[in-house]
């Protein structure tokens, strides 16, 4: 009690000075606050509009795949999914998957002719089921025309308004709903070419910085475009054949000068018309079990899948987030190492201006023990108050903030959570983390000003005139 | 019984490379309930020899014995428990404790001395208070004091402990002459009526013809130990 008495009242009779470092604390403890939530909030936006409008819960891909499956990145488009159906049988077998849809990325050109000269417009395509990607995922808005129909179910394109604006100022090229349009794919096998319909324009509603560059193609269209038809299989001896001879050159050689190898019967061959479809997205009723479900799938015998998380699927997108932190981290840490120097600083003039009351406290017969109580008896509640005012004028912005979310410029919303304001998810932990921060760092602040003020002797009180 | 005893005690200091002696070996027994006067010109030792007597110094050699017990072996805690409860301070400057009034500071070194109650508390220190008639002044703060009212709430704070010994260093160095000689009849008055030992330094002629016993000190070393006509 003596202590905290002597510590209230030397609080107050330094008010000035204590009321600029508590200003300080409560400056440092708001942005901890503010950080730590807004950056809590941010990560969880990003985290539903990449879950819910791109990604699922996790992606499914080919094995063969040696890259990562991403809506996010264009690079070549991944290998196709073969099994599809023995992948839907499995997937009906493990419960608590909400939805699924499928879909593959590729290039194509749309011809068009202009003053009567052909002129090829170079689009990325998302191959999709309309129905069951319109279910799982909200990501465009269409502004002429519809997402594929009433039902979802017809056939043709979708063109982002962005680039279909590009074009028009670029090349003078407009493309308009209802448009007959002739698509051109690149395969194996050549050039192929496919009649298609334009259904519609649209903007994206997350995530514009990138997806401003996507459009959309029904799955038939694509299959039929990028030919994906093939055989069940080749025979057992023909594959070991080629494997054998796949170890060294000359083996090889004298593989392709056997007469007798290749030889198939085709009449025993099965003709397949696959998909195409390079990932399957799939959002789980409960995504804390994706690891789980994602386990279980991977262990499968023979389904020759791999799946990715959705921060994998999202490329750099959910860094963004994580960089957020880490840069609010350090940012928050750095102005705090600032206040700590001041507030230690602070403290050991007062210790100086105190020698003759310190020495004077030990004369009588104060112990050590008891000038560091006292001294962190002042640090503590000076800056527990400051701390909780910090808090409360942080709480107080986020909630105002709550209502309609914090608002940022759209470049850095749209690269952060994917557009729009961030909403605020308040919850106790940057609260607690920044209570702790503060009491811990104030404690570590205490020992130096401390260590100098218990090496005051009572000699030095009865020198201090 | 000797209260404090000093055995052949030297204390030097280092200035730079310059040795400053401060005491050069002294002996001098000091008895209980003795009204003593250390006097001296500035730097001849006798706060030195004060700081020896109070334990918040330690000698360089020689021995200092408090109620019998040598203390040069005592380690800071055991020191600082000597001093809280076997011996107190009046200070030249006070030193009261700016932020805690009359009797708050009278009463800070029986909070240091956890063993006591409320009630014992508050009757020791309205005691000390009477004897040194601040009853008035209880709840003041030690700024909106005199300089002759604080040296008596440092005198009050030196009694409330029952000490041993009363330990003051020019105790009227910072008052004026009449102030002064009041705060050491007040030291003498309570000498006599309690039997609490007081030994003061000072350089006032004055001042020390009040005490009854006057150990005058030159350069570290005792050149006189006599009484006064009074003592």
């Amino acid at each position: 009690m003596l202590t905290l008495t002597l510590a209230l009242r030397t609080l107050l009779k330094r008010k000035a000075r204590m009321v600029l470092i508590g200003i300080l604390v409560a400056f440092g403890t708001f942005l901890l606050v503010f950080g730590g939530v807004f950056s809590a909030s941010a990560k969880e936006a990003s985290r539903n509009a990449i879950i819910e409008n791109f990604t699922g819960d996790f992606i499914l891909y080919s094995k063969k795949s040696k890259e990562l499956p991403s809506p996010f990145a264009f690079n070549t488009p991944l290998p196709v999914i073969r099994n599809t159906e023995r992948i839907e049988e499995e997937l009906s077998k493990i419960g608590g998957i909400k939805t699924r849809t499928w879909y593959a990325q590729n290039y194509g050109l749309i011809e068009v002719e202009k003053d009567g000269e052909k002129t090829d417009l170079p689009f990325i395509f998302y191959a999709i089921q309309p129905d069951s990607y319109k279910d799982m995922f909200d990501n465009a808005a269409i502004k002429e025309g519809s997402f594929f129909g009433s039902g979802a179910t017809e056939r043709g394109i979708l063109i982002s308004a962005y680039q279909n604006a590009q074009y028009k100022e670029n090349s003078g090229i407009e493309l308009k709903t209802g448009q007959s349009v002739r698509l051109l794919g690149v395969t194996e096998g050549g050039a192929n070419t496919v009649s298609s319909t334009m259904l519609g324009i649209f903007e994206p509603i997350h995530y514009s910085s990138v997806f401003n560059y996507i459009n959309f193609m029904d799955a038939e269209t694509y299959t039929e475009l990028y030919n994906y038809t093939g055989v069940e299989s080749l025979p057992d001896d023909f594959n070991a054949a080629l494997a054998a001879a796949t170890a060294d050159e000359d083996s090889l050689f004298a593989l392709a000068g056997d007469d007798d190898f290749g030889k198939i019967d085709v009449d025993s061959l099965t003709s397949q018309r696959l998909s195409g479809y390079t990932m399957l997205a799939v959002r789980l009723d409960d995504s804390s079990k994706a690891d789980e479900i994602r386990k279980q799938l991977e262990s499968i015998p023979d389904l020759d899948i791999k799946t990715a998380s959705w921060e994998e699927a999202s490329g750099f997108y959910a860094q963004i987030s994580l960089g957020l932190q880490a840069f609010i981290f350090f940012a928050t840490t750095l102005i705090f190492l600032i206040v700590i120097m001041i507030f230690m600083n602070t403290l050991i003039i007062n210790v100086v201006e105190r020698t003759g009351e310190i020495g004077t406290m030990r004369a009588i017969g104060a112990e050590k023990s008891f000038i560091r109580n006292m001294f962190l008896a002042e640090t503590l509640i000076l800056n527990t108050c400051a701390s909780l005012i910090g808090m409360a004028a942080a709480a107080i912005l986020l909630a105002a903030g709550s209502a309609n979310g914090i608002p940022l410029p759209d470049i850095v919303s749209q690269f952060l959570i994917g557009g729009g304001p961030v909403p605020v998810t308040i919850t106790p932990a940057p609260f607690i983390i920044a209570f702790a921060a503060v009491i811990a760092v104030s404690v570590l602040a205490t020992v130096y000003p401390v260590s100098v003020a218990t090496t005051i002797t009572p000699l030095k009180a009865m020198n201090d005139r | 019984m000797n209260v404090i005893e000093l055995e052949n005690v030297t204390k030097f200091y280092m200035l730079g490379e310059t040795r400053v002696d401060a005491l050069r070996g002294v002996s001098l027994a000091i008895n209980e309930g003795e009204f003593l006067a250390i006097a001296g010109p500035s730097g001849s030792g006798k706060s030195t020899m004060l700081n020896m007597f109070g334990c918040i110094d330690q000698p360089s050699g020689g021995t200092v014995k408090i109620a019998g017990t040598p203390t040069d072996h005592m380690n800071d805690k055991e020191l600082t428990r000597y001093r809280r409860t076997k011996i107190s301070f009046i200070f030249q400057s006070f030193n009261l404790i700016p932020v805690l009034n009359v009797y708050e500071n009278i009463e800070f070194p029986l909070l240091l001395q956890k063993h006591l109650t409320k009630k014992e508390r508050d009757e020791r220190v309205m005691k000390a208070i009477e004897e040194v008639g601040l009853s008035d002044r209880i709840k003041n703060k030690s700024t909106e004091l005199s300089g002759g009212q604080r040296q008596r709430v440092a005198i009050a704070r030196a009694l409330v402990t029952k000490p041993l010994i009363v330990l003051a260093d020019e105790p009227t160095a910072n008052l004026d002459s009449a102030t002064g000689t009041k705060i050491i009849e007040l030291m003498k008055t309570i000498n006599a009526t309690d039997g609490t030992t007081f030994v003061f330094s000072t350089h006032d002629a004055h001042i020390m013809n009040e005490a009854r016993r006057i150990v005058h000190i030159q350069d570290g070393l005792i050149t006189d130990d006599g009484k006064t006509a009074e003592g």
